[in-house]
């Protein structure tokens, strides 16, 4: 009797793990991955890249799944550190092409689109990449996207506001001698000149901490105003303390990645800032923001910056639309092609278009709004959204 | 003109602030003949731990800079008398524990107090003015504790028992410990003293600048140059090589530019040891 | 009495059991391009070829005691050399493999001259200056380097008119510039053995003994530098791009770790060193912020537990390989007096 009873209790249980293992085995996963630098310097760029891809995940799933034909699908994202290096980057898209992932939501820095896009092409993968490289996408790679507008894109819009503001007639542009600062003081400076400013580049070696004697250097051509450009935030932090220490009086600029909350703390306030104008990347309201953070914080410890999350949960949520319509997450061509059918539309980023041609060759370009952040005479006058397409 | 005076100043400023740095990592070389790759983590930690008292305990600037040297000091030691003692011989195995060190500290610093610059103010505010010179008076506080901590490791090494047993077993160990020195507790000690300075250093400069889990990665190069320059060996030697290097950079960044100084300075630094293969100061001694 | 000694057991006395068995099991890796088709495996052992390539360039310097952190100076020269060489349109794989040695081996012929009588620690900062003085010079010359954004969309390389460019074919050719970087390495160590070693042990007693010590360095640093040449046109291969981050000082200072910590008895150290390492670095890149951590805590355990490297850890059954009989820890020598 006893043997007769564990018997059946025996058959029950395997007859309950067969139900099971056949409801996963409807479970179909779509993976997408993620690259960007999750050590060093620019690590919470690329933290954060990661936690916008995954909120973008997790919307899908709690609502039972991305939809994929007939079933739907558990999201699942993989990520992986390209360490803001070219070789990273593509040791990284390799990775993932033999786990059968070919959509990358990333790289972020300007040397990881450099690396990747041959690989990336070579393995038939989408790539998304937010990096301001000059070169960040082309019709040479016709699987590489750019997640937000570039410098081409905002330069002269932006600039134009910041000169009617403050009157600006001479300016230095500061960046770090690398790719990241290159690229984006470059095009900085020649639409600072088309306008009909005076402008200048002053190039640093990457791992100065002392900024004094470039501050001298630029104190000695006397410019009305100073643009930071991509400095990372503690190099434009200590950039802007010691050129307020040596008695600068003009205006503030940053039109690179966001560093306004830094900046403003290393001036020791918005009243001794004065006069500063800031580039958003993208432009979110902030009841968003307040949502982003919240989202963001639920799932992990890490502490992120909003706007790169935003930036790639919004390049997530486009993504997965397109694997969703292709119907696979490992046919990267068939995807590209559902991608670019996509409207260029966020609930977090507000509604922008494809640009990208007279940048860049290709119209792969998601052009969310950007916005412009003012501060004038020591008031917060907050940011306004402006628009990249048309341009 | 006052450009002139002004570039006088601020390698001046650099120059105190690299004295201060090179002397930890000159003792470390010169006494053990460890290559600490650690230096800037320790740089680091000191200013860390000074935020923390500051912002998290709420106790005044000097009793945070006191702790920052002492926890800085103290984990030096540990660290070379749990890790770095059995390899003291092998110069390659310390140059590699010691980065392996650097990386940890780095890392668990990003952990504890993130990626992002931290807000750390120095107390000390305003600053000396005179038509367009300026000097800050929390660089003047760093020049003093600099010329003090150099006396200070001049006279210990020179002037006291402790220096004595130190430069004894870094001359000939065997015949050091043969008469009694011990390096077990001599050695550690002397890691310490070098960790200790670079904390102290921290604590005071990253206000005045900035303080964030990568700020270390530049100490090394900087140090390690200064050393070599002004010759294995000299604590002086490495003070002048601080001020000239600081006075160098200075001078060719604000005339040629932040990337063609720093080139400038690299090609002088090998156009020196070229033709100076032992520093400014060091002596070159036969091992027979 | 006469006594017959074969061929190989010669072979292996003049050239070394490590050096012969790391020959072995580079030439082996050409099985691996047509043993899989995964991008993944492509991939790391691209990286790791490369990488033992790297460490080799290193390893030769460290049989005469000399530590030279010039490695991503000289890979630079070579890689940015096939990169110009090749968008000028020669892309020929032969010509690309002689471009990349030569340049770096010519440029440290001078070089040497200036920085070879320096001693120890002096020597290893001169190298360290040397190489942040080229890094800056390909920023300031975009004409020639591309700056910052370095040359992009470099040509494959061509053999027999085949464009080698699929994945496997790069493969192939990173195995190619592997062995011949192997047979190069095993070459000058065995045949200057005695040389490097008098050098490594006590300079001065080598030079007052008649050895001309200069031009033993030189040679070193020369192959050194054509080896590192050939890692380099490996890189650029691989990425199809010449791109200043590719030849950071981090970046050379990786290979340094590769060797040393894979032992300075033989060859295999480095090859040992690279392959654990670089598969060590891959693991922890999943884990994002806790990577340097990680990878710190490997470097230290292994230093700790194993006093000659991996190559020198004691096998069980083998016992230890890869150790030149008689040989203990060695040890950098202390130069100058200390304080």
């Amino acid at each position: 009797m006893a043997r007769l009873c564990r018997a059946a209790i025996i058959a029950s249980v395997l007859a309950l793990t067969q139900i099971c293992s056949d409801a996963n085995a409807q479970e179909c996963e779509a993976k997408v991955g993620v690259v960007g630098p999750m050590s060093g310097g620019a690590a919470l760029w690329g933290l954060s890249a990661r936690n916008g891809v995954e909120i973008a995940a997790a919307e899908f799933n709690q609502a039972g799944g991305l939809p994929m034909g007939e079933k739907r699908c558990k999201v699942v994202v993989v990520s992986y550190d390209s360490k803001y290096s070219a070789e990273g980057a593509a040791a990284a898209a390799n990775n993932l092409a033999s786990q059968g992932v070919n959509v990358i939501v990333g790289p972020v820095g300007s040397p990881e689109a450099t690396g990747i896009k041959p690989v990336a092409e070579r393995n038939k993968q989408v790539t998304i990449n937010s990096s301001f490289a000059k070169d960040a996408i082309g019709p040479q790679w016709p699987l590489a996207f750019h997640a937000v507008a570039g410098p081409s894109a905002w330069a002269k819009p932006v600039v134009k506001m910041a000169k009617e503001k403050f009157d600006i007639k001479s300016i230095v542009v500061v960046a770090p001698n690398d790719q990241g600062g290159t690229d984006t003081a470059t095009v900085a400076v020649d639409t600072y000149r088309g306008m009909g400013i005076d402008a200048k580049e002053e190039y640093y070696q990457r791992g100065t901490t002392n900024f004094a004697p470039i501050v001298a250097r630029i104190m000695r051509s006397d410019p009305t105003a100073i643009d930071v450009c991509t400095a990372p935030p503690g190099d434009a932090a200590t950039l802007v303390k010691q050129l307020l220490e040596a008695g600068f009086k003009g205006t503030f600029g940053r039109l690179g990645g966001v560093a306004t909350d830094e900046i403003v703390r290393a001036a020791g306030g918005i009243e001794t800032l004065g006069n500063f104008y800031w580039l958003e990347s993208v432009n979110v309201e902030p009841a968003h923001l307040e949502a982003i953070v919240a989202v963001q914080k639920s799932l992990t410890q890490t502490p992120a910056n909003p706007a790169v999350v935003a930036i790639f949960a919004a390049s997530g949520r486009l993504a997965l639309k397109a694997i969703s319509s292709a119907g696979t997450s490992s046919d990267g061509v068939k995807v590209a092609q559902e991608l670019r059918n996509l409207s260029i539309v966020d609930p977090w980023l507000g509604k922008g278009d494809w640009t990208g041609m007279p940048s860049f060759g290709i119209r792969q370009e998601f052009g969310f709004p950007v916005g412009m952040g003012l501060i004038v005479k020591g008031k917060n006058l907050g940011v306004s959204p402006v628009s990249v397409v048309g341009q | 003109m006052e450009t002139a005076i002004s570039a006088g100043i601020i390698g001046i400023g650099l120059g105190a602030q690299y004295a201060l740095l090179s002397l930890g990592f000159t003792l470390i070389y010169g006494i053990l003949g460890v290559i600490n790759f650690s230096h800037g983590g320790f740089y680091m930690l000191g200013g860390y731990v000074a935020f923390a008292v500051v912002s998290k305990l709420g106790l005044p600037y000097p009793v945070a800079v006191i702790a920052a040297t002492l926890v800085c000091a103290g984990l030096g030691a540990l660290f070379e008398l749990l890790v770095l003692e059995r390899h003291i011989d092998d110069h390659l195995a310390t140059m590699m524990l010691t980065m392996g060190l650097y990386l940890v500290m780095g890392t668990v610093l990003v952990l504890a107090f993130g990626t992002e610059p931290v807000e750390f103010h120095s107390p000390v505010s305003g600053s000396w003015r005179s038509g367009r010179i300026y000097v800050p008076y929390a660089n003047l506080v760093v020049l003093c504790a600099c010329l003090a901590a150099i006396a200070g490791v001049y006279a210990l090494l020179y002037k006291s028992n402790l220096g004595r047993a130190l430069r004894a077993l870094a001359d000939d160990r065997p015949v050091a410990t043969a008469l009694g020195l011990p390096p077990k507790i001599l050695f550690p000690a002397a890691f310490g003293v070098a960790t200790g300075l670079a904390g102290f250093t921290g604590a005071l400069v990253t206000p005045i600048l900035s303080l964030h889990p990568h700020i270390g990665d530049s100490i090394l190069t900087i140090s390690f140059m200064i050393v070599i320059l002004g010759g294995l060996g000299s604590v002086v030697g490495a003070a002048v090589a601080a001020f000239v290097v600081g006075l160098v950079e200075a001078y060719s960044s604000i005339y040629l530019g932040g990337s063609i100084g720093a080139l400038t300075l690299f090609l002088l630094v090998l156009i020196t040891l070229v033709v100076r293969p032992t520093g400014l100061f060091g002596r070159q001694v036969r091992a027979a | 009495m006469h006594r017959k000694v074969s061929s190989m057991a010669r072979v292996f006395e003049f050239v070394g059991r490590g050096e012969v068995a790391t020959i072995v099991v580079l030439a082996l890796a050409f099985a691996v391009p047509f043993a899989t088709s995964s991008p993944l495996v492509f991939s790391l052992s691209n990286q790791i070829l490369i990488a033992t390539i790297a460490a080799f360039s290193v390893y030769i310097m460290l049989r005469m005691d000399l530590l030279s952190f010039a490695l991503p100076a000289f890979m630079a020269l070579g890689g940015y050399a096939i990169a110009v060489a090749a968008k000028a349109g020669i892309t020929n794989l032969v010509a690309l493999l002689l471009i990349s040695f030569a340049v770096p081996a010519l440029v440290a012929l001078p070089l040497g001259s200036l920085v070879l009588r320096l001693r120890g620690t002096y020597f290893v900062l001169v190298t360290f200056a040397f190489n942040e003085v080229l890094q800056l010079l390909l920023f300031e010359m975009p004409a020639i380097t591309g700056g910052s954004n370095g040359i992009a969309g470099v040509p494959a390389s061509t053999f027999l008119g085949m464009a080698l460019s699929s994945n496997q074919a790069v493969l192939v050719v990173t195995c190619v510039i592997g062995v011949l970087a192997a047979i190069i390495t095993a070459g000058v160590t065995a045949f200057y053995r005695r040389e490097f070693a008098a050098i490594s042990e006590n300079e001065t007693l080598a030079t007052s003994l008649g050895l001309v010590t200069r031009r033993y360095k030189t040679i070193g640093l020369v192959v050194s530098a054509g080896v590192a040449g050939l890692a380099g046109f490996a890189l650029v291969n691989m990425l199809l791009t010449a791109h200043p981050s590719s030849f950071s000082t981090l970046s050379g200072f990786s290979y340094i770790v590769f060797a040393i910590v894979g032992g300075r008895a033989s060859m295999m150290g480095p090859l040992l060193g690279a392959a654990v390492l670089t598969t060590a670095t891959l693991l922890f890149s999943s884990k994002g912020e806790y990577s340097p951590a990680l990878y710190g805590m490997l470097v230290i355990a292994v230093v700790m537990l194993a006093r000659n490297g991996i190559a020198g850890i004691r096998l069980p059954s083998l016992g230890r390989p890869y150790v030149e009989p008689g040989a203990d820890a060695q040890s950098f020598k202390r130069e100058g007096k200390a304080i």
